[in-house]
Formats: structure tokens, sequence, C-alpha cells
């Protein structure tokens, strides 16, 4: 009973379950790709997307917090080599994309390092100290090492978080919550919010395509006004599509229970075995680490 | 140096810093890999009340209105859409709206708690907007503190009769900014300062981002003032059924 897949043919909406096709030379806008949900669609079209969508995200998500517990410059660099490789160079993402994503995560990155390795006092403290004033902008050898290998981690748990979502995509991740026994109503929610952040997506992109021919952008003022309306316009246009998506749902019997049709993709178990090597290689290099 | 090119060197680094601050506006998520586990885990715990108490509330709703499901997922995705959208803004940074506190006054904050929840966690997998280890941290200030707050000021104000634009705007913008407090809150208790500890650290963190997240406080809060008055001019049947607005104030009209 595939309810929602019909209900987007009624709106030419189901461009997510066709993707693989889509040819895939898009430029990125650097940082912000949001138009296309880029990251969406390289998880789509991923060298990856054949491996057991649960033994990806355990993967990633085991990678993260031995990455964070380890809180060591060797196995944040160590981390980020494997899920560059594993991401560009078996799932086929190009590596200027892959660069160009990186790069949403650095300014802030670079911010925050500097708030924490940098600190503001009214006497001369620290190594470095900067006079201002009234007041000193010091810093230590430690701290900035600190903040370097802060740095270092923060890009290496976002390539974690990157091997997952440009290798899985969403309903499949989904899919594996529900492994996890999390409630049905959430995971209902979560795979209607997915299908309906395209749809909405779409409307959006129109509205601001006829703002913009009619010089809604045309200064601040406009722009901000012009933002609004089409906030208030896009709730309006939701609520009324959530009014048809019911109705839409009750007509194909509808009780409260989403079932979708999964491909079946088999645990692989050297892939397994390979995982459970790299993970005792990681902390027997960790050990070393500390205790030499 | 003498004097004067001292003050140079302070101008220069005020301004270096203001500008390179201006960009990462959005500095609302926690990113990826910032916290330290026992931070992720205290953040995630406290959450978990909230989220059970939203969970809770939307399964008795839903056992009278099945409906709710569909309106509270397109909710969902409206909330994605608004926070994705970069906002027209004067520094030329691209900046994004929470859009919490606009569901908070429409919804109520328990149901925002776990819509906030899913759209934190897509937001992290679609846009690399905040992670999955500080998922509970980020949960606890965007979807569960800032709604609160907003929620809050406007049940309060609504009893006390200032105008109702004022109010949302009101709720709207001090929600944005107390988000972004307790954000600081969560990454100053995790990285104390050397010397001063955690509060010249949150002292800190509050001062630098101030310049950028008071312009957008008050952005979020004019934005959400138009979309409330576009919906009470086109969709007043919506907000009825809502409960923002009551019959007895439509006829009064």
């Amino acid at each position: 009973m595939n309810v929602f897949h019909r209900m987007h043919d009624q709106d030419h909406m189901h461009k997510h379950d066709h993707r693989p096709v889509h040819n895939h030379n898009h430029t990125h806008r650097r940082g912000h790709s949001h138009d296309s949900l880029s990251i969406d669609q390289m998880a789509f079209q991923s060298g990856l997307s054949h491996i057991n969508p649960g033994f990806k995200v355990a993967f990633s998500v085991f990678a993260l917090i031995f990455l964070l517990a380890a809180d060591n410059l060797a196995i944040s660099l160590l981390v980020f080599i494997t899920m560059y490789y594993l991401t560009v160079i078996r799932g086929g993402v190009s590596g200027h994309s892959y660069l160009s994503l990186l790069a949403i995560p650095l300014l802030f990155a670079v911010v925050t390092v500097l708030t924490i390795a940098l600190d503001f006092s009214l006497s001369p403290v620290g190594e470095y100290h900067l006079h201002l004033f009234f007041f000193y902008i010091y810093t230590s050898r430690t701290a900035l090492w600190k903040a370097f290998c802060l740095f270092c981690k923060v890009f290496s748990a976002v390539s974690c978080m990157y091997f997952m979502s440009l290798s899985t995509p969403v309903n499949e991740i989904i899919c594996v919550l529900q492994q996890c026994h999390l409630p049905s109503l959430i995971t209902e929610l979560m795979n209607m919010i997915y299908r309906f952040i395209f749809i909405l997506l779409e409307v959006q992109q129109k509205m601001s395509v006829s703002a913009r021919s009619r010089l809604g952008y045309i200064d601040t003022r406009t722009s901000l006004r012009t933002f609004g309306n089409i906030g208030s316009n896009l709730f309006i246009v939701s609520m009324k599509k959530a009014g048809h998506y019911y109705d839409a749902l009750l007509a194909r019997c509808y009780d409260g229970q989403l079932n979708f049709l999964t491909e079946e993709k088999p645990l692989n178990k050297k892939l397994v075995l390979c995982a459970v090597l790299y993970f005792v290689v990681l902390s027997m290099i960790l050990i070393t680490l500390k205790f030499l | 140096m003498n004097r004067k090119e001292k003050n140079l060197l302070a101008l220069c680094s005020i301004a270096a810093l203001t500008i390179a601050v201006a960009p990462a506006a959005n500095a609302m998520h926690i990113m990826e890999g910032m916290l330290p586990p026992a931070y992720c885990i205290m953040w995630g715990v406290l959450c978990i009340p909230f989220i059970a108490a939203g969970f809770m509330k939307i399964n008795k709703t839903l056992a009278e209105n099945r409906k709710l499901v569909v309106i509270l997922a397109m909710a969902g995705a409206y909330a994605f859409i608004l926070s994705a959208l970069k906002i027209p803004s004067v520094t030329g940074s691209c900046s994004h709206m929470t859009g919490t506190g606009l569901c908070a006054i429409l919804f109520g904050p328990c149901v925002t708690a776990i819509i906030g929840t899913i759209v934190l966690l897509f937001q992290a997998i679609l846009l690399a907007h905040g992670g999955l280890t500080t998922l509970g941290a980020n949960i606890f200030s965007m979807a569960i503190a800032g709604p609160l707050l907003s929620w809050l000021i406007y049940k309060v104000l609504n009893k006390t009769g200032i105008p109702k634009y004022v109010n949302v705007f009101l709720a709207a913008a001090l929600g944005d900014l107390f988000t972004y407090c307790v954000t600081s809150f969560e990454l100053s208790l995790a990285y104390p300062a050397a010397e001063g500890g955690f509060a010249a650290s949150m002292a800190e963190f509050l001062g630098i981002f101030a310049i950028t997240q008071i312009p957008l406080a008050v952005i979020e809060g004019l934005i959400t003032v138009v979309v409330i008055m576009g919906l009470e001019s086109f969709a007043k049947s919506d907000l009825i059924s809502l409960g923002f607005i009551t019959k007895k104030e439509v006829s009064h009209e």
C-alpha cells in the first residue's frame, strides 16, 4: 500500500524518487545550495547505496562517539582521512562538492574556535596579549593548541556525519530508526515531513520567482516585507495542501499506518569484520599514543 | 609603537572582529563535534521530559482527530523551509530565521518540541546545520527553551491587553534572543575561559555574537508579525481551528 507515491503523482512531485536519473552537474554556490538540497541528491547517487543502511548509520555514529571520547588529534586526522576515502573515493562524491560542503561549517567553526582560544581580561595575563583601550585580548600556547585540536575534531566529526548523509537517503535512515523501535508516531511524522519539504520547497521557489519579477526584493524594506508575505502565503498553502493530502490518504484507507516497500539490502559480513578491525586498530593506536 | 599606532591597531582589530563575526550570524546551531561527550549526554537527557510531554500531548489529540498528524507534518516542513531560507539582511551576511517562535505561538510549546526535534535532525542531515552528537544541546536551545519563552511571553502579554502585533513581535524577538543566550550558555559551560572561568566565557560569547544577534532578533520579530498579519487576513478559519484566535474575537470585528 504505497499511499504516498500516488499522492505525489497528483502533484507531479515525486522527483526525489527519480533522482538517480538526473544529471549531477549543478554547481555549488558556496555554503548555500539550499535550493536544491544537494546533500539529499548526492545520497541517492552514492556508490555506497547498495550497502545495508543500518550498517552505515551504525558505523558513522560509532566513529563519531569514538572520536569524541578519544579527543586525540591523531585519531581525528585518521578518522577524517577514512571518511574522506569512503565518501569521495568509494562513494563517488566529487572532491569539489565535498570540499564545498565542508565549507558550510568552516566559517562558523573558525569563529567559535577563536572565541574559545582568545579571552578578554583587564590585566595582562597569558603568553600573548594585545592591549586595546582598557582591556586585553590574551591567549596562551596551550589554549591555541587546544583550539587547533578542537578545530580538527569538529571537521572530523562533520566528515563522519557527511559519510552518513551522503551515502544514505533520508527514507532509509528513517527505516533504520524504525528498526530501533522509535515510536511509529515519530517515524510517521518524519516520513511525512521529509516528503512535504520538497512540495513546499517548489511552492516557495515559484513564489519567490514571481515576487522577484515584480521587484519584490528591490531594497531591504521591500524584501523584508516580501519575505514575510511569502512566509504567510506558504503557511496558508501548506495548510490547504495538508487538507487535500489527508483526504487523499483517507480515500486510500489510511488508518494511522504508512507502509513503504523497502529494498532489502543484506548485511555484508566482510564489511562488518572490516569495521570491527578498523576500530580495534584505532583503539590500539589510541592506547599507544596515550601511554607512550 | 606609539600611542597613535596603538589606537589604530585597536580600531583595526575591532573592525576585523566585527566583520569576521558577521557572516557567521546563523551561529544558532552548535556544530557537530563541538561538545565533549559528557555534555552531549547531559543536554540530551535534559530534553527527554519535554519531548515525552509533547509526545503524550500529540498522542492524546491524535486519538480525537487523526487529521492533526498531516497538519503537524506540514507545519514541520514549513518550519524547515522557513529556517533554510536566507533572510534579506542589512549587513549582507547570510542569516536564517529560527521560525520556532511562530511555531510556538501557533501550536504551543509541547508540539513545537516534537516538531523542532525532527526538523533539527533533518537540518543536520540535509543542510549540515548542527549535528548528531550536538542534537541534544540544539534541541534544548532551539526547540525547547526559545519556544517555551516565546509562548509564555505571548500568553502573559495577551492578558495585559497590549496590541496583538506588539505582543507577537516581542514574543518572537525575545524567544530568538533567548535561544541565542542558551546556546552561549551551553558553549561556555563546555569551554570556560582560562581566567575568570565560566562567567568570563559566557560574557564573551554573548558579547561577540550580540552584535549580529540583536538585529536578527528584531528581523525575526518583524517577519513573524508580517506572517501573522497575512494569516489573519487570509486564513482566519485555519487560525480558529488552531485556537490562535477565538470565534468571539472574529465576531467583534
